[in-house]
């Protein structure tokens, strides 16, 4: 059965292994902390923001990158299964069960965003990339909208040329009513999370049919607009996939710095009406 | 009002010369002694004559008894010939031990300098310290008229002569037959040595030291190639010891061989070719084909040996790249990539030994650009090397009927390894010759660019790699210096700025002394040399006196500086992306196979 497993299987195992024997004693521990008569959510909370600060070192040691603090990616490892203790933790301490304060409410629902954020920004960073790899062209980020531009200058180039050559306005008038809206703009976002090619498909349908009506040269011109409008289908996909890698971050470590924000002002508000601070 | 535009002296090629103590009276001593003596002067043109060769690319250098002259591992970028007194070569691999070597270290960054960057770094784009390149101008112009006292203001490097700055560091060997393992070899006045690491672009073979108080020239590689190019004295010269000494000393290496005594070492040399395939400047060639049919390229790749033929010798590669190619249907499949060190044949030459049978060559050999070949013929190496070979230790039969079932298997060293695309894809856009290649495994990559942002953040701001490059699969090969086996780049520099690390052998660049010239832009064929613009500390960009911009180049450098080593692999947050030596297949075997 080992056997059969590959090497990141195992990894995984292992790591969920430990973070589960980690949360068992978590649990354990704050058990213990029950029936010996302490304050179990002093120790636990304070375990928890202490897992929070930890989580969002990762964010600072991604500014040192010259600095000898371990490779990022034994740092993103430790991320992830530091995160799911979090959630842990979270829920040891908060007794499995929303709390009822209005600041506590807020706090928890912050956690919960952090959280689901993490989550989200997780499961796209382990499926996305394949998806942008296999879908066409490695293309930069911040070159996207030049290559746009450029591909848009070539297609209305070549729907000139295709006027000159033929003699002809049906390829001209094709672009001007089915494609030119197609290649002013890119696609949003929503298209590409929900899968639909429909529209292209409908573009391509259409090409298909005018070739049944055009000469040889225009096949030509319309194979190769083909090929544009696949170029341009690429460079909005890669444009939403990787903006949705990029800009996922821009929530999850704004909302970790009011959580921390929140949690320092929850201990010290809990400390104050414990008398700590009195 | 705004400030005016900074206007610098264009860089020349010998504003920073060799040896800034170098005068008229040393060139004049030095072309007294044959074979300078005999060279014809009108052979060099007005713009690089002889005297100013040696003046600029050369150095007189003294040595005392014991005092190590370049080490064994070492990356050269200078030969030396013998003026007076003697040298000893330290016979044999790891004749010294490293540690009596003295080696210098590579200047890191300490702990402050390294968080320093935080604040230091310019924000703009590829700015420089300009008195840097004053200071060096004036350093080497007050050296020439006698006057030492030439401090760099602000800056580290000492505006010392080459002597001055390689005595800082010389190293001797005290007590030399008891730190010696093998036996040595005297080279005595008049010689040449050290030639073949300077122009091959390969590591010194041996740790030489000297004999008694000497007397040397140091000519860097520059001066060297134009010296071969216009004197046919020193051309002939440096060719025999090229071919006598690289032939020795990799024979010398050669696993199969080592058992050998020094008489049979001689008889088995004596009696081996030196073969040479391919142009040397083979990247030119490479650059102009890339983007032809692969089929046609193959074929116009020289045949070394042919699959079918009789294993007429064994071949040694001694430097260059070799494709190893089998016949498939109508056309050929890459099993392999050989480079210097590994050989061809000898599995068929001695399963034919062993077995009395006539098996041919399984596969065809083909130059891949330039390559050396020592070929040492079949029966030298039935009568010398095979009987010195323990049973075990000699290569299994080939199983004829197996091979024949499986004609793509590969060699042994990829053995089920690496898929056949990906060798054909490494031999194809030649990343063969890649020792730190920048592979990106784009099914984990995320695009994040946390990489190029630490590459920037230890650069001055600067990045120094594109995250973009030939794609197979998801896996890409990244824009980035690959500190290459055979780094093409080196071979037009006239200033000698981009070198190769004396310890670790990356190829990196002196801004200092690189004049913008762009030669080695051009020569890398990946690509993986960016020109920049200059800029002063206000972001304007520095023209020269022409108004012209003044440009640099600039490249990876492996995070030589940095303590934690190349940023961008230990940035990366999946595991991404690896600099890998594409020699050793094991690792990145192992590394695609994750």
């Amino acid at each position: 059965m080992a056997a059969t497993l590959t090497a990141s299987a195992r990894r995984i195992i292992v790591r969920t292994g430990l973070l589960a024997i980690a949360g068992g004693s978590a649990w354990t521990w704050q058990r213990h902390l029950a029936t010996s008569l302490h304050h179990t959510a002093v120790a636990t909370g304070l375990a928890l923001f202490a897992t929070c600060l930890a989580l969002a070192l990762f964010n600072s040691r991604k500014k040192l990158p010259f600095l000898p603090l371990l490779r990022a990616a034994t740092w993103t490892q430790f991320h992830i299964y530091a995160g799911w203790f979090s959630v842990l933790l979270f829920l040891i301490h908060t007794g499995f069960r929303w709390p009822d304060g209005r600041f506590e409410c807020l706090l928890a629902s912050v956690f919960a965003l952090v959280a689901v954020s993490g989550i989200f920004g997780l499961i796209l960073s382990r499926t996305l990339p394949a998806r942008l790899t296999q879908h066409g062209e490695n293309v930069i980020y911040e070159r996207i909208p030049a290559l746009r531009t450029k591909l848009q200058r070539d297609v209305e180039a070549l729907v000139l040329k295709s006027v000159e050559e033929t003699k002809s306005c049906t390829i001209a008038d094709f672009y001007a009513a089915q494609l030119k809206a197609y290649f002013d703009r890119p696609r949003s976002l929503p298209h590409y999370l929900t899968r639909r090619d429909a529209p292209l498909k409908k573009i391509l349908g259409e090409i298909r049919l005018l070739e049944r009506y055009t000469n040889e040269r225009e096949h030509a011109i319309l194979a190769e607009l083909t090929e544009c409008l696949r170029a341009k289908e690429n460079l909005d996909f890669q444009r939403a996939g990787q903006g949705l890698l990029k800009y996922w971050l821009f929530v999850h470590i704004p909302l970790t710095a009011s959580l921390l924000l929140l949690g320092a002002f929850h201990g010290l508000y809990v400390f104050y009406f414990a008398g700590g601070l009195r | 009002m705004a400030e005016p535009t900074a206007t610098i002296s264009r860089p020349q090629r010998w504003d920073v010369p060799f040896d800034s103590q170098m005068d008229a009276a040393a060139v004049d001593r030095v072309l007294s002694i044959a074979p300078f003596s005999r060279i014809d002067l009108s052979n060099f043109p007005k713009s690089t004559p002889l005297r100013d060769i040696l003046l600029n690319d050369a150095s007189v250098r003294a040595f005392g008894k014991g005092e190590v002259i370049v080490r064994e591992g070492d990356y050269g970028n200078s030969a030396f010939f013998i003026i007076q007194g003697s040298v000893k070569v330290a016979l044999g691999k790891d004749a010294i031990p490293a540690a009596l070597l003295g080696r210098r270290e590579t200047h890191k960054k300490n702990f402050f300098e390294t968080i320093g960057q935080l604040w230091s770094n310019p924000p703009h784009a590829e700015v420089r310290d300009t008195a840097r390149y004053q200071a060096a101008r004036d350093a080497t112009a007050a050296a020439r008229s006698g006057d030492t006292r030439s401090p760099i203001p602000g800056g580290s490097r000492s505006p010392l002569s080459r002597k001055d700055a390689t005595k800082a560091g010389a190293v001797f060997l005290s007590d030399i037959p008891a730190v010696l393992k093998g036996g040595t070899a005297t080279l005595s006045a008049g010689v040449f040595f050290g030639e073949i690491a300077a122009l091959g672009r390969t590591p010194r073979t041996a740790t030489i030291f000297a004999d008694e108080p000497s007397e040397l020239l140091e000519i860097r590689w520059q001066g060297l190639r134009e010296l071969r190019l216009r004197a046919p004295e020193i051309k002939q010269f440096v060719d025999t010891n090229y071919r006598k000494y690289s032939l020795e000393n990799h024979l010398r290496e050669t696993e199969y061989f080592k058992d050998l005594s020094p008489e049979e070492l001689k008889l088995v040399a004596d009696q081996t070719r030196f073969e040479t395939y391919g142009g040397f400047d083979w990247h030119t060639d490479y650059k102009k084909n890339r983007d032809t049919d692969p089929v046609e390229r193959l074929r116009g790749e020289p045949v070394i040996a042919e699959q079918g033929q009789y294993a007429n010798g064994l071949i040694l590669i001694r430097a260059g790249f070799a494709r190893l190619s089998q016949k498939y249907n109508h056309g050929e499949r890459t099993a392999s990539y050989l480079a210097r060190g590994q050989m061809f044949g000898f599995k068929e030459i001695a399963h034919n030994w062993r077995t009395k049978e006539s098996v041919s060559l399984r596969y065809t050999l083909r130059a891949l650009g330039y390559v050396d070949v020592l070929v040492v013929p079949t029966s030298v190496v039935e009568q010398y090397v095979l009987p010195k070979i323990a049973a075990e230790a000699l290569p299994k039969l080939i199983k004829t009927t197996e091979e024949a079932d499986n004609p793509i298997s590969p060699l042994e060293q990829l053995s089920g390894k690496l898929p056949t695309d990906f060798v054909e894809f490494l031999v194809d856009h030649r990343f063969i010759n890649g020792r730190a290649t920048m592979l990106i495994d784009l099914d984990r990559c995320t695009r994040c660019d946390d990489c190029v942002r630490a590459c920037a953040a230890g650069h001055d701001n600067n990045p120094r790699f594109v995250r973009h490059g030939q794609q197979l699969g998801s896996y890409m090969v990244a824009t980035a210096c690959m500190h290459c086996l055979d780094p093409v780049c080196m071979i037009g520099c006239p200033t000698g700025a981009i070198s190769r690390d004396a310890t670790g052998g990356q190829v990196v660049i002196n801004d200092t002394t690189c004049i913008g010239c762009s030669t080695c832009a051009n020569s890398c064929p990946y690509n993986n040399i960016q020109m920049v613009e200059i800029r002063d500390a206000r972001g304007e960009p520095l023209l020269d006196q022409e108004k012209k911009p003044v440009t640099k180049a600039a490249k990876c450098d492996l995070c030589l500086e940095q303590p934690a080593g190349p940023a961008c692999v230990r940035a990366c947050p999946h595991d991404a992306l690896a600099r890998l030596n594409i020699r050793d297949t094991d690792t990145l075997a192992a590394w695609l196979q994750r």
